[in-house]
């Protein structure tokens, strides 16, 4: 949750502490497969398929090997198949438009080995309005947007934020407990924000064992190590490997209806 | 037995008849007593500090012998602690205890300048802490909610201010404290690793005095006096933090700052009753900008009768109130969150001194608990937060003990105590029910564990119970003479802990809720047996231990658990055991200009949840790892230096083996996010800690039959200058696109300036 990062900030602001970048030998783990298969169904009706394949590489690295010689494929309830061809850089594309309540299932043949995942559409709700407070943030001082929607009522609902711009990117995974029914927003705050920049809000509509994936994925990302760390944890998506359930991948395979909203800081 | 000049009743003095060979030594409440054949007898009274006092007494019948010490200026001949005194320390079979005068936490540098009992405490051996900054602290390997904090005999559940930067004790109001690490006696319990038993002052009953400080940091001042002299007394002390006022200067609208009441009233019916009334109130407030506000501390007030009921039985009665609030406001979401945990003790305890070589102790205790794990308000009509409470939860813990100190023969002496405890669980609304009564499932495709849904929900009335458990808990500590200057002792205890933190972070914050055991929690165990060597030089001690404990029930938690605000805390936590084992050396100068301890702790600190069925992982893979704050060396040297009536010295110096992390072994991108892999968990470790700490104290001659006395004392935290390691962050830098990895350091070299009045 995003208050475990406020506190630490504030830490770091409040007293005479300081950050070092140090140097840390640090140990290599045998690379795995990374599945980022991310449907998402357009508010126009189309669909931009594509499902990239990278490995895990040292932590230190700067660059992440991609995966060009996989075998992909989504296949529905019905047997339909729809072939993913590799294009460059370990992106895969293919062309399919998500019926609700239909399941899909994500095939990929990697090394010889089979891994597999199944999900259907998960909806979302469109974005209304963008808000912006200029005395936002720690210092009172910072460029703060909120992006407002209204939740569903009486239906558990989740969703995944993004909020991206060239000065910097925001992400939070939501659920409606705290705000069944509500008009609620997402948060988005960058330091270097300014008048003139373009910030792209997409809120995508998600299940719970993906909200519980992004949830744990985002807490490894925001503080790990730090002083209110919580146990960094191996984040377990919903693609198996049928071959050797020992070498699991990394990932998540989603399907979502999102719902864009370009907004010009003011 | 008094303290001359304010009547505060002394702890811990030992009352010796030398050509009988034995004595006795005063209780919390300055209370003694003794069964001797008629005769007379030359009889000592001594304790650190204080000058000793011999006389000669005939003794025909039973006795009040009421006294009051004198205070000790530490220029007079260092204290001559005879053979005869040191005789009874050596026999006493209670080991693993630390008792520490206010005067020697007061001469200890420390950061900022501010006295901090939690601080030193942590320069024993078998104490340490997660970290720098870290709250709470750990006693023989135990985690921080396994402690059992008594400021005057009532409860605390945060011990400190500010993340841990500052402990909740003004030192000004407290007169001593204990830390009971093992061979904890019966008539203490409800946590498994340590109990710290801090008493205030009662409040001078002569004349009205007071002391006070101002810092860099915060400030203090405590005032007391007669309310009908020789009688009644009070005490009020107040201490505050104002360094936020200077954040400003640094374009920071930010405020940190805590602030902390102690007060106290005590009155002497007769020569037979006593009572005390004492309160502490603290807060620590938060503010960031104009978008989140944080509020919470600890709230006591307890009301104590001491009644004797003949020169042999000594009793005590309080009714003690306890609270602990927590609040928290974000604007910018537009809710407020209150949460905290109420109780209510009643406790009767009765030391009986039957014979010179029978005492025994027993008494009752009965705890009612409200917990109120959180209720949210939104704070405007247009908040997009609804209003939630999740579900209070009730309780009552009881117990009844019975202790004897037995002196078996002349050079063996055994402790024997056994404490029953009980737990009930009381009704509440919206108790969750799951199939097979398991709240957790595990998916064996994914390998992961997932909340279990409830398939439904009841009510039950708080004046039932849901669950209740009972435990017998058996204490035992022999002491054997060997000779006039040593001893061994050893121990065993059982304990019980029924209510647990929640908190998944290595050290305790703020967020974290108290859960007590019920349907789905079990109590925590732990069984830990203790061996001591116990040796007086002439002006040294030595002290060796060692010890094992096992603690069953640990709780763990799922990966990626969310414990804030979580109604079904039951749906992420997982069991598991833990334990620790250790050699703890303590060579301590107690005499003469130059006194303090040197303090080794060699011991490993670990746990393991295993998976409840065998194709379950378990958290870890079911292996055991080191626990936040296990350092494998912890070595803590203080050293105070009186040269002169003017200048004192203190010094200090630790090193710690550096605390376990979890370090990456590897990274990928997902959605444009860069994610760290990571290796078994506390695998790894930080770089080793240590630092040095210098004070000067200097007390001005025209003090000297002054009525208002000052001293400055100046110190320098972290004289080398040293970045310790509190954490080690793994991050994308994103201005150059590369990871890093980023050590956080919180205190460099700061040096301080204190002044400190009395009058």
């Amino acid at each position: 949750m995003k208050l475990v990062k406020i506190i630490t900030i504030f830490l770091a602001i409040s007293l005479s502490s300081c950050e070092e970048v140090i140097d840390l030998d640090l140990n290599e783990a045998n690379p795995k497969l990374v599945i980022d298969a991310s449907i998402n169904l357009e508010e126009d009706g189309s669909t931009f398929a594509f499902i990239k394949l990278t490995t895990t590489a040292p932590f230190f690295n700067t660059n992440i090997p991609f995966v060009a010689d996989a075998t992909v494929s989504i296949t529905d309830e019905n047997g339909i198949q729809y072939p993913f061809t590799h294009s460059e850089n370990g992106i895969y594309l293919g062309n399919l438009i998500p019926q609700d309540s239909i399941d899909y299932t994500l095939n990929i043949n990697y090394k010889n080995e089979l891994y597999t995942a199944t999900t259907h559409l998960e909806t979302a709700v469109p974005i209304e309005f963008i808000e912006q407070r200029n005395d936002g943030g720690f210092t009172g001082k910072d460029i703060e947007l909120k992006a407002y929607f209204t939740d569903p009522a009486g239906v558990p609902n989740f969703y995944f934020f993004e909020g991206l711009s060239s000065k910097g990117d925001s992400f939070d995974a939501l659920k409606d407990t705290f705000f069944d029914g509500n008009l609620i927003f997402g948060y988005y705050l960058v330091e270097d924000i300014a008048p003139g920049d373009t910030v792209h809000f997409n809120l995508y509509g998600i299940n719970e064992t993906n909200y519980n994936f992004l949830f744990t994925l985002l807490l490894q990302t925001e503080s790990p190590g730090g002083p209110f760390e919580t146990q960094p944890a191996s984040v377990r998506g919903n693609i198996t490997n049928q071959t050797n359930p020992e070498n699991f991948p990394l990932g998540y395979f989603r399907i979502s209806e999102v719902y864009r909203f370009s907004y010009t800081v003011q | 037995m008094v303290e001359k000049s304010s009547n505060e009743t002394l702890i811990g003095v030992n009352v010796i008849f030398p050509e009988l060979q034995t004595g006795t030594i005063t209780n919390e409440y300055g209370f003694y007593s003794i069964t001797l054949p008629a005769g007379i007898y030359k009889v000592i009274f001594s304790t650190l500090g204080f000058k000793n006092v011999t006389q000669s007494i005939e003794l025909t019948e039973n006795t009040k012998w009421n006294l009051e010490l004198e205070e000790s200026t530490e220029e007079l001949d260092a204290i001559v602690i005879s053979q005869d005194i040191e005789k009874v320390n050596i026999r006493n079979p209670q080991m693993s205890v630390n008792a520490l005068s206010i005067n020697t936490i007061k001469k200890m540098p420390v950061v900022l300048g501010e006295t901090d009992i939690i601080k030193s405490i942590l320069l024993l051996p078998g104490v340490t802490s997660a970290g720098e900054g870290a709250s709470g602290f750990n006693v023989r390997g135990g985690a921080a909610d396994q402690n059992l904090i008594l400021l005057d005999e009532a409860t605390l559940y945060n011990s400190s201010h500010l993340f841990g930067f500052f402990s909740v004790f003004n030192p000004d109001a407290i007169k001593d404290l204990k830390l009971y690490k093992g061979g904890i006696p019966a008539r203490f319990g409800g946590r498994i690793s340590s109990v710290l038993d801090i008493y205030q002052k009662d409040g001078n009953r002569n004349e009205l005095k007071g002391t006070g400080g101002i810092g860099l940091v915060s400030s203090r001042a405590l005032l007391e006096g007669p309310i009908v002299k020789q009688r009644g007394s009070f005490l009020v002390g107040g201490r505050s933090s104002y360094a936020h006022l200077f954040l400003p200067l640094f374009n920071n609208e930010n405020i940190a700052y805590f602030y902390d009441l102690n007060t106290k009233l005590s009155y002497k019916l007769n020569n037979n009753n006593n009572l005390y009334l004492s309160g502490y109130f603290g807060r620590d407030v938060f503010e960031i900008a104009d978008s989140f506000s944080n509020t919470f501390g600890n709230t006591t007030l307890n009301l104590r009768w001491n009644h004797l009921f003949s020169d042999k039985l000594f009793s005590n009665l309080s009714v003690i109130y306890s609270d602990y609030y927590y609040g928290l406001t974000l604007k910018f979401v537009e809710f407020d969150f209150d949460s905290g945990i109420r109780n209510m003790n009643l406790k009767y305890d009765l030391k009986h001194y039957v014979t010179d070589k029978l005492q025994l102790n027993y008494g009752v205790n009965a705890i009612y608990y409200k917990f109120i794990p959180g209720e949210i308000h939104p704070t405007s009509e247009t908040s997009g937060i609804n209003a939630q409470k999740l579900t209070d939860k009730y309780a009552v813990e009881n117990a009844t003990y019975l202790e004897a100190e037995i002196k078996i023969t002349e050079k063996l002496t055994v402790q024997a105590g056994m404490r029953l405890s009980t737990f009930n669980r009381l009704g509440q609304n919206e108790l969750y029910l799951y199939e097979n009564d398991n709240p957790i499932t595990f998916n064996n495709d994914l390998k992961i564990y997932q909340k279990a849904p409830a398939i439904d929900t009841i009510s039950i009335s708080t004046s039932n119970t849901i669950k209740s458990f009972a435990h017998l808990e058996p204490r035992i500590s022999l002491g054997y003479e060997l000779n006039e200057i040593s001893s061994i002792k050893t121990s065993y205890q059982r304990m019980a802990q029924y209510i647990h933190l929640i908190s998944n972070t290595s050290s305790p914050t703020p967020f974290d809720v108290y859960a007590p055991s019920g349907k789905y929690i079990k109590p925590q165990l732990s069984d830990q047996v203790a061996i001591g060597y116990f040796r007086n030089f002439k002006n040294y001690s030595l002290e060796i231990e060692t010890f094992y404990k096992e603690v069953q029930n640990r709780l763990d938690y799922t990966d990626g658990a969310d414990l804030i605000a979580n109604n079904a805390i039951e749906q992420v936590l997982l069991s598991g055991e833990a334990r620790a084992y250790g050699l703890e050396v303590l060579f301590r100068k107690n005499e003469g200009k130059l006194q303090g301890w040197i303090a080794y702790t060699l011991s490993k600190s670990e746990q393991k949840t295993p998976g409840r069925t065998p194709e379950e992982i378990g958290i870890n893979n079911s292996n055991w790892y080191h626990s936040a704050w296990d350092k494998t060396h912890d070595i803590s040297v203080t050293a105070n230096y009186t040269w002169n009536a003017k200048w004192s010295f203190g010094a200090n110096f630790i090193f710690q083996t550096g605390q376990p992390a979890t370090f990456p072994n590897g990274q990928y991108q997902y959605n444009g996010i860069v994610v760290p892999t990571f290796e078994k968990r506390n695998s790894s470790r930080l770089q080793a800690f240590h630092h040095l700490d210098l004070s000067a104290t200097l007390t001005p001659s025209k003090n000297q039959g002054r009525n208002w006395q000052g001293e400055w004392v100046f110190s320098i935290y972290n004289l080398y200058d040293r970045k310790n390691a509190a954490s080690v962050s793994f991050r994308e830098n994103t201005n150059i696109g590369k990871n890093e990895a980023v050590k956080l350091s919180i205190f460099g070299i700061i040096p301080a300036v204190t002044y400190n009045f009395k009058f």
